[in-house]
């Protein structure tokens, strides 16, 4: 049969656009972001994190946000092999996949560990919302690490004069970068998991990038080991 | 320092010399001849066999499902991957958009918590079309939306008009779920005035064979791939057309041009 006798619920009836609607990047020549010139205004002003700020946010942040926004980018971005995010990217790498596929194994793995890390903050992202009462405990430091971390995440933002009245909290080396982000206007859900996502997603690939392809001999391959069962 | 000992269980497999192990099974004596692509794909979700008999409905559902035009969303995500130029990782971006989507394979899981829910309180009443319609009535007043209606554009969905051929010649239409499905329909039909949809009979044919919600998404996403793979297989091969829109094709629905508070104040850039 032809191809063009062929007919279906896509050939008639239901009417579609014609064009792609572009919401937030220009499209053509001068590409302009929410508004703003790319090459002939944000080039010259701004960071890349601002650009980043923008992108996901619409607006560009002022002074103090700026530099807030991007303290927070710095202390997300280490995630080391010991994470399955990071340790999936390195595994593509042994198996010398092509360094778009690990690139691509990187950014699920960074993606499901921000998704991840949001599902173990839910009940603070309610709380951040409308903080009547104390923090919740689970978010609060667990050690004297995470105390130390929290310090010098305080220290950073100094700086910037940005006031984070839920840091006075106690919280967690992880509570408190959430805090920061919402702070600076990360309040939706899928907002901050993009943010985390992104400050994380080149931990995974440097990490990948240098490790040698199908350099098994040196992969602890029984790490963690498989005990294999013949359940009912 | 020592360290803890790491172990996890797995049912999954095992690496032997001679022989490997799969789910129980030695593969080599076990599987290797006796097992099919789909029975092997069912072994993997459902961590256990099924007969040749219902194996063949899962191969009934499969085939019904292709519904592969490259304009539909998920299938059409694959292609603009396959713009690339590589295979795999416009599969595997497909496969990425399914799990807890609305559009593809989750709703079949979806549906199966549906029945499910149906099922925990209409009971043996299946046939008592006035309790069914009360049951379904609260539920939509609650939920709003009942998962595996809707065809769009068009009247039916015709991929479960050949399905229900293929329940009946297999003698399967008197299942527990099947009945339970053709009971709530009919009562969703005459509350919302939609049709039934392939979503909700996959999930009463594979409840019928005693699968999960989680268990029906997996398999059904297993068996919905070849459509995924074939986009890819021919997008890569068709290569740049699909990378940039020619200019016209795209309309800009976004912020006017703006001058950045920089820009502004040293009187540089800005729109």
């Amino acid at each position: 049969m032809s191809a063009g006798t062929l007919v279906g619920p896509l050939e008639g009836g239901a009417s579609f656009p014609a064009h792609l609607t572009a919401r937030v990047i220009t499209p053509g020549e001068r590409p302009r972001v929410h508004g703003y010139d790319v090459e002939a205004d944000l080039a010259r002003h701004y960071q890349a994190s601002d650009l980043l700020f923008l992108l996901l946010l619409g607006e560009l942040p002022k002074a103090p946000v700026s530099r807030a926004f991007s303290v927070a980018l710095m202390f997300l971005a280490p995630v080391s092999v010991a994470h399955a995010s990071t340790h999936a990217a390195v595994v593509g790498r042994l198996c010398d996949a092509p360094s778009r596929s690990m690139f691509g194994v990187a950014a699920i793995g960074a993606a499901e560990h921000a998704s991840s890390l949001l599902d173990e903050h839910r009940e603070l992202l309610v709380w951040l919302l409308s903080p009547r009462g104390p923090l919740p405990e689970r978010f609060r430091a667990r050690d004297e690490a995470d105390v130390a971390a929290v310090q010098r995440l305080t220290a950073a933002l100094e700086p910037t004069g940005l006031s984070i009245p839920a840091l006075a909290e106690g919280p967690s080396r992880d509570a408190a970068l959430l805090m920061v982000l919402f702070a600076v206007g990360f309040t939706v859900r899928e907002r901050l998991e993009a943010a985390i996502m992104l400050a994380r997603l080149p931990s995974g690939i440097a990490e990948a990038l240098a490790e040698r392809p199908t350099n098994f001999g040196n992969y602890p391959i029984n790490l963690p080991r498989f005990t294999y069962t013949e359940a009912q | 320092m020592s360290l803890p000992e790491l172990t996890h269980e797995t049912r999954t497999a095992h690496w032997g010399w001679d022989e490997h192990r799969y789910f129980g099974h030695r593969v080599f004596e076990q599987l290797a001849g006796h097992e099919s692509f789909t029975g092997l794909t069912v072994l993997s979700v459902l961590g256990r066999r099924l007969s040749s008999d219902e194996c063949a409905i899962v191969d009934d559902a499969a085939s019904t499902l292709t519904l592969a035009d490259p304009r539909i969303w998920p299938l059409k995500l694959t292609r603009l991957i396959a713009a690339y130029g590589s295979t795999l990782p416009a599969a595997a971006a497909g496969l990425l958009s399914e799990e807890d989507a609305r559009i593809g394979p989750w709703a079949m899981a979806k549906s199966a918590e549906m029945l499910l829910a149906f099922d925990a309180v209409i009971g043996s009443r299946v046939d008592e079309p006035e309790t069914v319609r009360a049951i379904v009535q609260r539920y939509l007043g609650e939920h709003g939306f009942a998962w595996g209606f809707g065809t769009p554009f068009r009247g039916k969905d015709e991929r479960l008009v050949a399905f229900r051929r293929c329940i009946r010649q297999r003698g399967r239409q008197e299942l527990r779920f099947w009945r339970l499905m053709n009971a709530v329909s009919a009562a969703v039909a005459e509350q919302r005035a939609v049709e039934p949809n392939m979503g909700i009979a996959t999930a009463a044919a594979f409840l019928d064979l005693g699968m999960t919600p989680h268990q029906v998404g997996s398999l059904t996403s297993a068996l919905m791939q070849h459509m995924f793979l074939a986009h890819a297989v021919e997008g890569a091969k068709q290569g740049a057309s699909l990378r940039e829109l020619p200019a016209g094709y795209v309309e800009f629905d976004g912020h006017a041009p703006r001058s950045s508070p920089r820009a502004q104040e040293i009187g540089t850039g800005g729109a």
